[in-house]
């Protein structure tokens, strides 16, 4: 009997040619997701534009002011970088460990492991990514209501390297949530031949 | 055993569904309207996108609420649930953290865009979403737990039994 459930774990857990060719393509599925995370972060770390504009005219000379936006004005934004930032690492992290790690002994748990910090990192990211975009869509349309005018029109840059972060995070976004979910089903895709042997029921 | 598991994830449910209702319900109903400077101003919770993504995020996840209490314990859709507890929990994080950003600007105001905080002049309005951002989060933390508690529940007894 253990033997048997020896010989089902390694089956579950990689070791058949078919289950290596999903291993690799789950590989390039995080590094793309790595990729996209990353640029994101640094694109909306490096946000900045400088624009002078009038403020006022007196007489005929304009006064002008020379306005910095920057992405740190905005905690929304911080939140963005803060949270691409993390998922990156964690997308780093996991790439150089399937790369490198085969000597380390997970005891079997390595994909459980992996899924766990998968469903905490796309969470987290998609709170960033909720946050970011509708600080972006305020400044992109502003609040008739509130009283808060629009600054897309005046910082045209600054709206256009943000909007091309928000797009890269959330391909990251999805990227992750598809391994996540590949993952999972290669978990319950074993799991099910276990539980219906086990008898397993709550 | 599993008796009092069941019924402590049944009440755990029960108790998310109650804070996301009240979520969606109080920040629904949020309206004020105030008159300063002689220049009518109204708060409403429909002038910002986000608060409108707030109440149908909050609105899509009672419903699956709903829907998951009336489920028979030994069917097989248990597993479909804790994929699906990951999408709902995802939904409700990026919600609560999109009204809290644009409350953070209404209370706060952002300097450097020149955007004037609008607490001041709508007070009870901002008490309001207040209180429906509250029962958000609370939503949010026990959708989490109740996510944790689906991954050990699946993923640990199996695993644990090859040892």
């Amino acid at each position: 009997m253990a033997l048997e459930t020896e010989g089902k774990t390694d089956s579950i857990f990689n070791s058949t040619a078919a289950q290596k060719q999903k291993d690799r393509i789950l590989l390039l599925l995080r590094l793309v997701a790595f990729l996209a995370t990353a640029s994101a972060t640094i694109v909306m770390a490096l946000n900045k534009q400088t624009n002078s504009l009038v403020v006022a005219t007196i007489g005929n000379n304009p006064i002008k002011a020379t306005l910095t936006a920057k992405f740190q004005h905005t905690p929304a934004f911080v939140f963005f970088v803060v949270a691409n930032g993390m998922a990156s690492f964690h997308n780093w992290l996991i790439l150089v460990l399937e790369i490198v790690g085969h000597k380390i002994d997970y005891k079997g748990l390595r994909l459980a492991i992996i899924a766990i910090f998968d469903m905490l990192i796309v969470v987290l990211a998609a709170a960033g990514d909720g946050a970011a975009v509708f600080m972006a869509e305020l400044g992109k349309n502003g609040n008739s209501h509130a009283r808060w005018n629009k600054i897309c029109d005046k910082f045209q840059t600054f709206c256009d390297h943000g909007s091309g972060a928000l797009i890269a995070s959330f391909i990251g976004l999805l990227l992750l949530l598809i391994i996540n979910k590949a993952e999972t089903k290669l978990i319950f895709g074993g799991a099910a031949i276990e539980a219906l042997g086990i008898g397993y029921s709550w | 055993m599993a008796k009092t598991k069941r019924l402590c994830t049944l009440l755990c449910r029960l108790m998310a569904l109650g804070a996301t209702v009240s979520a969606a319900i109080v920040m629904a109903t949020s309206h004020e309207k105030a008159n300063f400077f002689s220049v009518s101003f109204e708060a409403k919770y429909s002038h910002t996108p986000a608060f409108k993504y707030f109440v149908i995020a909050n609105a899509i996840v009672s419903v699956y609420g709903v829907l998951v209490l009336f489920l028979p314990s030994e069917s097989l859709l248990w597993r479909l649930v804790v994929a699906l507890d990951v999408v709902f929990t995802l939904l409700l994080t990026s919600s609560i953290s999109a009204a809290l950003a644009i409350a953070q600007v209404g209370r706060q105001g952002n300097s450097y865009a020149g955007w004037l905080p609008i607490c001041g002049q709508v007070p009870n309005y901002c008490g309001h979403v207040k209180g429906a951002l509250i029962a958000g989060f609370i939503g949010v933390i026990l959708y989490a737990l109740l996510l944790l508690y689906s991954i050990h529940s699946f993923l640990d007894p199996l695993l644990l039994r090859k040892n």
